[in-house]
């Protein structure tokens, strides 16, 4: 396969290429749910294909098609040229010339460390799981919809470039939730475990195992009922401590794509949108409190994206976003990397399978946790504040400022404890804002790393994985609307 | 070449058919062509010529007596990757529940006649790039930048089962967008959309001129506050409320489930007399695949008509369940998902955009919203932000660009109380999906809850 890939790098530089990678992406999935008793789906996707880039003149072309291991030979020539064609057709519309960080050809493996290879437990067993973890959540006559869901996910890519790189990677990743939807007193409300439309992870059925999926069911269908009964958030400035998942949430939304270089170059504006960031506030900018530093980390254990190298073939990385509440540094690819400033790229750049050019992405991008246990914080926060967690609803604008998330739950401080239940509590509030009313972030121990699946980005949109490290942290005068 | 021809899309399907030994099986065969260019202010940034295939696999076997089934899909018409999705999928079936009795798969259907447009499918990215340097161009005469994408698609699909049901379609989408807005991170935008089928029928002069102007007229953005406002909402702010309702409200599971606020109400005029909402594959302006996810023909549907809720659109499973016709709505099978709309058409009215603001004494005029989500199903309460130019109208007349709100409003509220519709049709889209057919509507008491800076 390897050989194959560089066939389509040679192929392209025959036919006048300047530049050329190409990637062999092998992708199966298994994807199982069940839903009010019933094992409602039950798929195992495969795909196998050839994505080709070229620049030419400064001006990329991209081809793509499927094949297999046995015809693969013969697709990749005409992959080739077709991407060559495409540079060379649309050079004159482009004004300058895209120039590319330097990189070294870098030449390895890399496979995702795993325990226990869930594409060998028997589907027996997952059915298994599934059944019983849904069939718990029915524990009150207010539940109108059990669901479980476990998806697997392994992807084997192969990449070659003009520049001598060979790589060959296997990502294996897996995710799963059981989720209790409630309809009473005409509301509906949702309790997910372990998170919002699963916890995704690098990794093994190890994780499935400690999700601890049929044990929690029984509570998340109590909470959804309790939810229907429970009088809405009450509005006004309040203290949130913010619960692990949802800070995940609100990582990705106001950190993680504000910091990606093609939207700070405008380059994402017709769609997702652009950033409030722009390059020369990088060293100086004021993003948050003294408490909020933020890691980009394509090394992250169990991360989602966790991998060798990026899909522009540079080697995965650590570095600061955000040091002690300053701006530190952005997500870049090769094209963006020296208008960020910097020499290589930061190796933040993928493409969803085989299909889609790669763009600029969220890596890994986590929190990294303070000194607070979470007892002693509560302990410290007035009586009024909200505990608030669990994924519902998220929106933020096109330059990533002005937010607004409803959850699923919030309770009431009351002497040190979370009390008084409330349903659907809704913040909103600006970025820089936000995080400068961040006073305290609770400790590693409480520190857990949560998967994005599927974030969306790019037109024709792409789809991709990465994961956000946060431990619970508390949040000053934040504002909850209905 | 990626699309197969009618005859040898469904020869394949049926010799697939044949070849496995379920009792039951429906084979569909997904083929799509497609050729995009991104550009941003310094010309193309990505682009793609690129194909793929989908072929999936429903099976239904006999497990201690009942059958039961499960789907498996490969991305490839190779024969042996294909024998191996087919096996993956037998072998998901055996531990499958039971499938209803009275549900077996459906039989011989007639379908409508479905086309793609060879100008569609042969346009080049030397004929793209050259619409590109005309936006580019205009953009630059205003003192502003662009950005965007063109993009020719084509598709065929081919469903095939073991009881005889033979369904075949086509279907061709060509789009030219633009974003033309102020350089140095300033946030003033203007985008406009021209959709059509064929790639000769897009009016991309027009849409270069109209989003340049726009963009024009929002420099220089004045502060509002937030609170309730009568607005004129543009189609492609249409299509987010038309899209948010097709996935939360017209489907016949979030009917039963009571996740619908349509819920027991079929009927009741809950809307204005002029609201008719449709859902039709087959429109003239912008056709799609005539049939659902399991070979059914998709009926144009009704789903408001003078205002009244005249009942959720279904599919195989939950017209049986419910009593109700199969109206083709539903997603391949097994699904957790019930059916959906997904050619949603609002009727046009009788005034033009410019009536619909010369009506409005104090209010907004709304070119799309950005980023918008369901906050809570019941009351349909979405949230999201204005986008692409917002503008205050006073006295009848679009006077002074304001900065971007946000809303948190009912869309069923919403629908109640649409004052004017549009008398003109767009192909509308919204982000993350999905496109529609509407007008530009007149809403009053729209609520907005805060706003940017920008």
């Amino acid at each position: 396969m390897q050989q194959l890939a560089q066939l389509a790098v040679e192929e392209a530089l025959r036919a006048g290429a300047d530049y050329a990678d190409a990637r062999i992406v092998r992708l199966s999935q298994e994807q199982l749910g069940v839903r009010n008793g019933k094992l409602s789906m039950a798929d195992a996707p495969e795909e196998f294909g050839l994505g080709v880039r070229v620049m030419k003149q400064g001006c990329w072309g991209f081809a793509a098609a499927p094949g297999l291991p046995s015809d693969l030979a013969d697709v990749v020539p005409g992959v080739a040229r077709r991407a060559y064609k495409a540079a060379r057709d649309l050079g004159p519309a482009r004004r300058t010339p895209i120039q590319l960080a330097a990189e070294a050809g870098h030449v390895g493996e890399y496979h995702t460390p795993i325990q226990i290879d869930p594409f060998r437990v028997s589907l027996r067993d997952k059915v298994d799981l599934l059944r019983r973890a849904e069939a718990a959540v029915h524990v009150r006559s207010e539940v109108v919809a059990g669901e479980s869901m476990l998806g697997l996910r392994r992807e084997e890519q192969w990449q070659a470039s003009s520049e001598g790189a060979s790589l060959h990677q296997v990502l294996v990743r897996v995710g799963a939730h059981v989720t209790a939807t409630a309809s009473a007193h005409g509301h509906v409300e949702t309790r997910s475990h372990p998170a919002y439309g699963g916890q995704y992870l690098s990794g093994g059925w190890e994780h499935i195992e400690a999700m601890q999926l049929v044990e929690t069911a029984p509570r998340m269908g109590e909470e959804a009922a309790a939810l229907c009964s429970a009088p809405p958030c009450p509005t006004g400035e309040f203290t949130m401590i913010l619960g692990g998942s949802q800070l995940a949430l609100q990582i990705h939304e106001s950190v993680g794509h504000p910091t990606e270089a093609d939207r700070i170059f405008d380059h994402e504006i017709d769609f997702a949108g652009s950033s409030f960031v722009r390059p020369e506030m990088v060293g100086t900018h004021r993003y948050g409190s003294d408490q909020v530093t933020l890691e980009a980390n394509s090394q992250l254990a169990h991360g989602l994206d966790t991998r060798g190298w990026d899909d522009e073939g540079v080697p995965s990385q650590r570095w600061p976003i955000v040091d002690k509440g300053i701006l530190k540094g952005l997500l870049t690819d090769r094209e963006w990397a020296s208008g960020a400033g910097d020499e290589r790229s930061r190796g933040s750049s993928r493409a969803e399978g085989w299909y889609n050019p790669p763009i600029v992405r969220i890596t890994n991008l986590s929190l990294l946790p303070g000194g607070w246990d979470l007892q002693a914080l509560l302990a410290d926060t007035e009586d009024g504040a909200l505990l608030v967690d669990g994924i519902r609803t998220w929106s933020i604008d096109q330059r990533r400022l002005n937010f607004q998330f409803t959850c699923q739950a919030a309770w009431e401080v009351q002497d040190g404890k979370p009390g008084r239940l409330y349903r659907q509590p809704t913040y909103q509030g600006s970025t820089p804002a936000f995080w400068a009313g961040c006073d305290a972030v609770c400790s590693p121990e409480h520190f857990q790393v949560f998967g994005v699946p599927n974030c969306g980005k790019g037109n024709p949109y792409q789809i991709a994985e990465m994961s956000h490290g946060a431990a619970p942290a508390r949040f000053r005068g934040v504002s909850f609307i209905h | 070449m990626s699309i197969l021809s009618n005859d040898h899309a469904v020869e394949l399907c049926q010799s697939l058919v044949q070849q496995s030994p379920a009792d039951q099986t429906e084979v569909t065969l997904d083929c799509v062509e497609d050729r995009f260019v991104r550009y941003a202010c310094d010309g193309p940034t990505q682009n793609a010529d690129r194909e793929k295939y989908a072929v999936a696999f429903r099976v239904r076997i006999p497990v201690d007596g009942q059958l039961r089934e499960a789907r498996a899909t490969c991305g490839t018409i190779d024969p042996d990757d294909m024998r191996a999705a087919m096996d993956r999928a037998l072998v998901l079936a055996e531990h499958a529940d039971p499938v209803d009795s009275d549900r077996p798969m459906g039989g011989p259907v007639t379908i409508p006649g479905s086309a793609m447009e060879r100008p569609t499918q042969d346009h080049t990215f030397r004929e793209k790039g050259a619409w590109i340097v005309e936006a580019q161009a205009a953009a630059h005469r205003a003192g502003l930048l662009s950005a965007g994408l063109v993009q020719t698609t084509v598709l065929s699909k081919t469903l095939v089962n073991s009881a005889g049901r033979v369904a075949h379609g086509a279907q061709a989408r060509a789009s030219f967008s633009m974003t033309a807005y102020e350089g140095g991170g300033s946030g003033v935008t203007a985008s406009s959309e021209t959709v059509h089928a064929s790639v000769d029928r897009l009016d991309v002069p027009s849409a270069i001129r109209q989003t340049v102007e726009r963009a024009a007229k929002a420099r220089h953005p004045e502060p509002i506050d937030p609170g309730e406002y009568t607005v004129v909402l543009m189609p492609q702010a249409v299509s987010a409320l038309l899209l948010g309702m097709s996935y939360a409200g017209f489907g016949a599971q979030e009917y039963h489930e009571s996740r619908s606020p349509l819920c027991g109400r079929v009927g009741e005029r809950l809307f204005p007399d002029g609201l008719c909402l449709m859902d039709d594959v087959r429109h003239e302006l912008y056709p799609g695949i005539p049939f659902d996810g399991e070979g059914s023909p998709t009926l144009r549907t009704d789903l408001l008509r003078h205002g009244a809720f005249t009942g959720p659109v279904t599919d195989a499973h939950w017209a049986a369940r419910l009593g109700l016709t199969n109206t083709g709505h539903g997603h391949s099978q097994p699904s957790p998902r019930g059916p959906e709309p997904r050619h949603l058409v609002l009727a046009p009215g009788h005034q033009s955009t410019e009536q619909l603001i010369a009506g409005v004494e104090n209010g907004l005029l709304v070119s799309q919203f950005h980023y918008t989500n369901l906050m809570e199903p019941r009351e349909m309460v979405f949230t999201g932000m204005t986008r692409g130019g917002t503008f205050r109208i006073e006295g009848g007349r679009v006077t002074r660009p304001v900065h971007n709100l946000r809303f948190t409003q009912s869309w069923v509220q919403a629908l109640t109380r649409v004052r004017g519709i549009g008398n003109q049709l767009h192909v509308a889209g919204a982000l993350f999906g999905g496109e529609v057919l509407c007008p530009s509507l007149r809403i009053d008491g729209f609520r907005f809850t805060s706003t940017t800076a920008f």
